[in-house]
């Protein structure tokens, strides 16, 4: 680890060494990175990295950062699972590939790491994390009760986990409404359960009624960010609505209100057929003249 | 006797070459052209950040320019129009004045429009987009067709002049002969040929009233279909025709004087018109501003919050001076003139029509800029320069280079077509001998 | 129990191979509403499952969505199926950080000085209390801005929000004189943005690059929508002022909480602005009663 970056700084000098002076003149921001995983669904998972560091004594997203993504601890080229680009808001997201296989399955608990090298303007920044493998299941129970099951890996068992937040709700559009005026439900040390009544009547569904209900664990240092979802007909049937194609004076070109169209175009016929019934007129006139 | 008459208006009337004064003329006008189109290339290549327009005062002197050339063109359909339908006929040597202003004037109005829009270079969108929901492109139409009716209608009555034109075939030279020729040379004087024409112009005379109305009614409404506080008036077509009436009507006296001084025109354009044009401008003034009572009064006595900030400003805030200058210059000093007998000499008129043209200008930065200054939420989170509007110097060339052209269009037009029509006023005279 | 989440697994399994769209059944990594939006791409990839196989996944169907294209123009203009978006301003709840502000300008590349999100100091008479009022485009249902667009390069969609097509627009300016919230601004001169930035080819959706000559405005961040994120004055706002959301859902997110919509509205007594001009906006505020911050104006020292 330290071998690495002694090797990386000496490259680096050796690279820039006719621009060094310069280099050492522009004083660099240090790099922040926080690295975040996410087990969506029990099926797919992703780690979050958010790029920060503070300019003018406030924090701000960096953008445009080449961020190596590592399972385990060392940065070492067989653990790569990728590289990124922070975007706009300084955010990169990898999907964990199939080459990470082997190392996924090794142990319960699992290491990463994210590492970017120094830009002009940044120094290298480094970021880890470790989690306890873990899963979260939504299910329903008789008279409109949502329940989910919190078990984590230990050793080679699942095993029930006690008093994690779990967030319980419908999904919608940025968020999850609470089932209910609870905000966060426990995990009991019996069955690693919790149980939310559906208090969301006549919420808006789609067109068959049908809602998301998710459950959530975030960001728990142990074991992550955890979401799991399911489909239940709770809802209301949405009827979806638009006046997108009706003729309205805030329509877009070709859907006027009738009313303007039959105004403007007998006006402008009428007007233009009499300025052309008189170019014909000049034209008779010409024609008078030369006979 | 009759024909010694007729050469004699014949002579009178013909076009004549720039003169010392007119020389001069020309080139001071092309001069502040010139100036107009460095600052418009400064403007292409700068952006329409070279003028003092923002965010809340985004429309200035360029709008309303365009508002006073449709205002000021309005005037051809006034004096040929109106005043052919109703038989009055102490107007026939005003006509073609009337008629080129008319034509000058609205095609520079079409100009300035496209000088105010941010991206010139896709004019044509206007016509590959446009939607007949807004009221811009009910403006692009109803100017379009303004512009062809008062051309023709420029056209049909110049026919027989052309032909009194191309017989002077020495006089004119190479280019101007090719001209008329081309323009006029079927013209035979035929009577089949007058009826057709007579007809013509009596239908352009009936179709261009509607137009006008429309042309400006249209303008107004780029306003009044705003909610802003000043704009926001059923009054606005109305508002906006009487007042184009009236300083179009200023500017077809400022004309006639000019054109009556440098061509010695005294007996063509004569006192008595003066004295009859002098009293349309006093009506058109009253009418003006019985409008203008309305539209500032009945808010004023309501003082709505959003009207309030608007309204003080004009009376007696920032805006006072330019708003009783306008005020003044455009009705009430020139009312005072030309009531009077005295007042409707020739001179005085002139000055009363400059009066009203100047002030009617201003009556015109005051309508678009005023309001926009003065939102519905208040000014803020914009730098300093934002909250207030003083046109750059960029702006004044485009804005003058832009009069300057339309004078020059009416210079150059008056050099090569006689500005009276000969043939109307010979038969006119004759008709007038006669009776 | 069991057998019943094994075959679920297998159905899982075999659908996602085929990358089409399921209905009726819980544990797939998108909801299904969103699948009946979402058109599988066709493109696959494959990726490690949280129980260590390996599966297939279409690229679509990805839960973070990856950073996508820009929709092209035409879809642009017709906005996201299904959906319709609403703003809600909790005016208790600003002390006029200007975080949604300088977040607004930076992920818009907005010319410095001008900006999309202004914050009113407001006070409506001498006796009455001052707050702060964020604005931002109303997105109005009934927007007399696109009433007057003469090129339709200001349109309304379907899911409601206003949009400015730059590379359509003539800079007339009449949308900004018909604006009566003041929202619009324009580009006076050349944008002040890194080449490859102003390089991009313009999207409505992003409403960047900003094009001189042409007009500028909030666009409710349709991007970030179809990306499952919030605009970024919602997410920027440390004191969760901005809440965003789907009426057909009837409900809004600030990020931390969620609201039921129609209870907000009905609980806070929310409000629309200028409700008298008949512009139906989409942002509704909720009076600032029981304030978490006194008011102070700081604004007139600042400068
Ligand atoms: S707030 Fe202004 S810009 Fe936005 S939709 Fe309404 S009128 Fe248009
Ligand atoms: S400035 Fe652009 S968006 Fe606004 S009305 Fe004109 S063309 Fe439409």
């Amino acid at each position: 680890m330290k071998k690495h970056k002694i090797i990386q700084i000496l490259l680096l000098i050796i690279a820039l060494s006719p621009s060094i002076l310069m280099a050492q003149a522009v004083e660099k921001n240090s790099l922040s990175l926080n690295l975040k995983y996410f087990n969506d669904n029990n099926i797919t998972h992703h780690l979050l990295v958010q790029a920060k560091s503070k300019i003018d004594g406030k924090f701000q997203t960096i953008p445009n950062i080449t961020i190596q993504f590592y399972i385990g601890t060392e940065a070492d080229k067989r653990n790569l699972l990728g590289k990124r680009v922070t975007n706009d808001r300084g955010e990169a997201i990898i999907e964990i590939p199939p080459t990470a296989k082997d190392a996924w399955l090794k142990s319960p608990n699992q290491n990463f790491l994210v590492v970017s090298t120094a830009t002009k303007q940044f120094e290298a920044g480094q970021g880890d994390l470790a989690i306890t493998k873990a899963k979260l299941k939504i299910d329903t129970a008789e008279g409109k009760m949502i329940t989910a099951k919190m078990v984590a890996l230990v050793d080679t068992i699942w095993k029930p986990i006690a008093a994690v937040d779990v967030i319980v709700g419908v999904k919608r559009l940025g968020g999850i409404l609470n089932a209910n005026e609870t905000q966060t439900f426990p995990t009991d040390s019996a069955t690693g359960g919790v149980i939310a009544e559906f208090k969301r009547d006549s919420i808006p569904g789609d067109q068959n009624g049908n809602i998301t209900i998710i459950a959530t664990v975030a960001d728990n240092d142990k074991y992550g960010n955890l979401s799991s979802e399911m489909q239940v007909p709770w809802g209301k049937k949405s009827l979806y609505m638009t006046n997108f194609d009706h003729r309205t004076l805030f329509a877009r070109r070709g859907h006027s209100p009738i009313w303007l169209e039959l105004l403007a175009y007998t006006i402008v016929i009428a007007v233009w057929s009499i300025i052309i019934f008189l170019l014909f007129q000049i034209k008779k006139i010409k024609k008078l003249g030369f006979e | 006797m009759e024909n010694l008459a007729e050469n004699k208006i014949v002579l009178d009337l013909l076009p004549q070459k720039f003169g010392k004064q007119g020389q001069i003329w020309v080139v001071c006008l092309l001069a502040i052209c010139a100036v107009g189109f460095y600052a418009y290339c400064r403007q292409l290549y700068y952006g329409l950040e070279v003028t003092a327009l923002r965010d809340y005062a985004s429309w200035g002197i360029y709008i309303s320019n365009f508002v006073f050339f449709v205002a000021i063109s309005l005037v051809g359909s006034l004096i040929t129009a109106v005043l052919r339908l109703t038989d009055v006929h102490w107007s026939t040597p005003l006509t073609r004045i009337a008629e080129i202003i008319a034509v000058s004037a609205i095609s520079f109005a079409g100009l300035i429009i496209i000088v105010d829009m941010g991206r010139p270079d896709r004019f044509y969108n206007l016509f590959t987009h446009g939607r007949l929901q807004s009221p811009i492109i009910w403006d692009v139409i109803v100017i379009t067709t303004y512009l062809f009716i008062s051309l023709l209608l420029l056209y049909f009555p110049l026919l027989p002049d052309l032909k009194i034109m191309i017989a002077f075939k020495d006089k004119n030279g190479k280019w101007l002969q090719k001209l008329y020729e081309f323009l006029g040379s079927f013209w035979k004087n035929k009577p089949e040929q007058f009826k057709i024409t007579d007809k013509a112009i009596n239908i352009l005379s009936i179709t261009i009233i509607p137009v006008a109305f429309a042309i400006h009614t249209v303008t107004s409404w780029l306003f009044a279909t705003t909610y802003r506080p000043g704009w926001d008036s059923t009054n606005f077509g109305a508002y906006f025709i009487s007042g184009a009436f009236l300083v179009g009507a200023g500017g077809v006296l400022i004309a006639m004087y000019v054109f009556r001084t440098h061509y010695k025109l005294e007996k063509y354009i004569t006192d008595d018109h003066f004295d009859k044009m002098g009293k349309v401008v006093v009506l058109l003034a009253l009418v003006y501003l019985y409008f203008n009572i309305n539209e500032f009064l009945v808010p004023a006595f309501k003082m709505k919050k959003s009207e309030e900030e608007h309204l003080m400003g004009l009376f007696t805030g920032e805006f006072s001076p330019i708003f009783w200058f306008a005020i003044s210059a455009s009705m009430l000093i020139p009312i005072l003139i030309l009531v009077f007998k005295k007042g409707r000499k020739p001179k005085w008129s002139f000055f009363a029509g400059i009066l009203v043209v100047v002030g009617s200008w201003f009556k015109r930065f005051l309508i678009v800029t005023p309001t926009l200054l003065h939102p519905f939420l208040p000014m803020h989170d914009v730098p300093k320069n934002y909250t207030t509007y003083i046109p750059t110097w960029e702006e004044w060339a485009i804005a003058g280079g832009s009069l300057a052209g339309a004078l020059l269009v009416i210079t150059f037009f008056a050099r090569i077509f006689p500005i009276i029509p000969i043939h109307e006023t010979i038969i006119e005279t004759e008709s007038h001998e006669k009776a | 129990m069991k057998t019943n989440e094994n075959s679920r697994r297998e159905f899982l399994a075999t659908t996602l191979f085929a990358g089409a769209a399921l209905a009726g059944c819980g544990g797939n990594p998108f909801t299904p509403d969103e699948v009946a939006d979402v058109k599988p791409s066709g493109e696959m990839v494959k990726l490690l499952s949280v129980d260590g196989e390996i599966i297939e996944v279409d690229k679509a169907f990805l839960k973070p969505v990856p950073e996508m294209p820009s929709v092209p123009n035409s879809e642009a203009r017709v906005g996201i199926p299904g959906k319709k978006f609403a703003m809600v301003i909790d005016l208790s709840r600003c002390k006029s950080v200007k975080k949604c502000q300088s977040a607004c300008n930076h992920m818009h590349h907005i010319h410095p000085g001008q900006n999309w999100i202004k914050v009113y100091p407001m006070q409506e008479s001498e006796k009455t209390a001052p707050y702060w009022q964020p604005t931002t485009c109303m997105h109005c249902d009934e927007p007399p801005c696109v009433k007057v667009c003469p090129v339709d390069a200001t349109f309304k969609r379907k899911d409601g929000i206003v949009l400015i097509d730059s590379d359509r627009c003539v800079g007339c300016r009449f949308c900004m004189a018909a604006c009566p919230y003041s929202s619009r601004v324009f580009n006076w001169e050349e944008p002040q943005i890194a080449k490859e930035i102003a390089d991009k080819p313009y999207s409505c959706e992003t409403s960047i690059p900003q094009k001189k000559g042409t007009v500028g405005k909030c666009d409710f961040c349709p991007d970030m929508v179809r990306q499952g994120g919030l605009p970024h004055c919602v997410s920027a706002c440390p004191n969760g002022v901005f809440f965003f959301g789907d009426i057909l859902e009837d409900s809004v997110t600030n990020g931390a909480e969620t609201f039921r919509f129609s209870d907000l509205i009905k609980d806070k007594s929310g409000y629309r602005l200028m409700e008298d001009l008949g512009t139906k906006p989409s942002v509704y505020y909720l009076p600032p009663v029981n304030r978490n911050f006194p008011f102070e104006n700081n604004e007139g020292e600042k400068k």
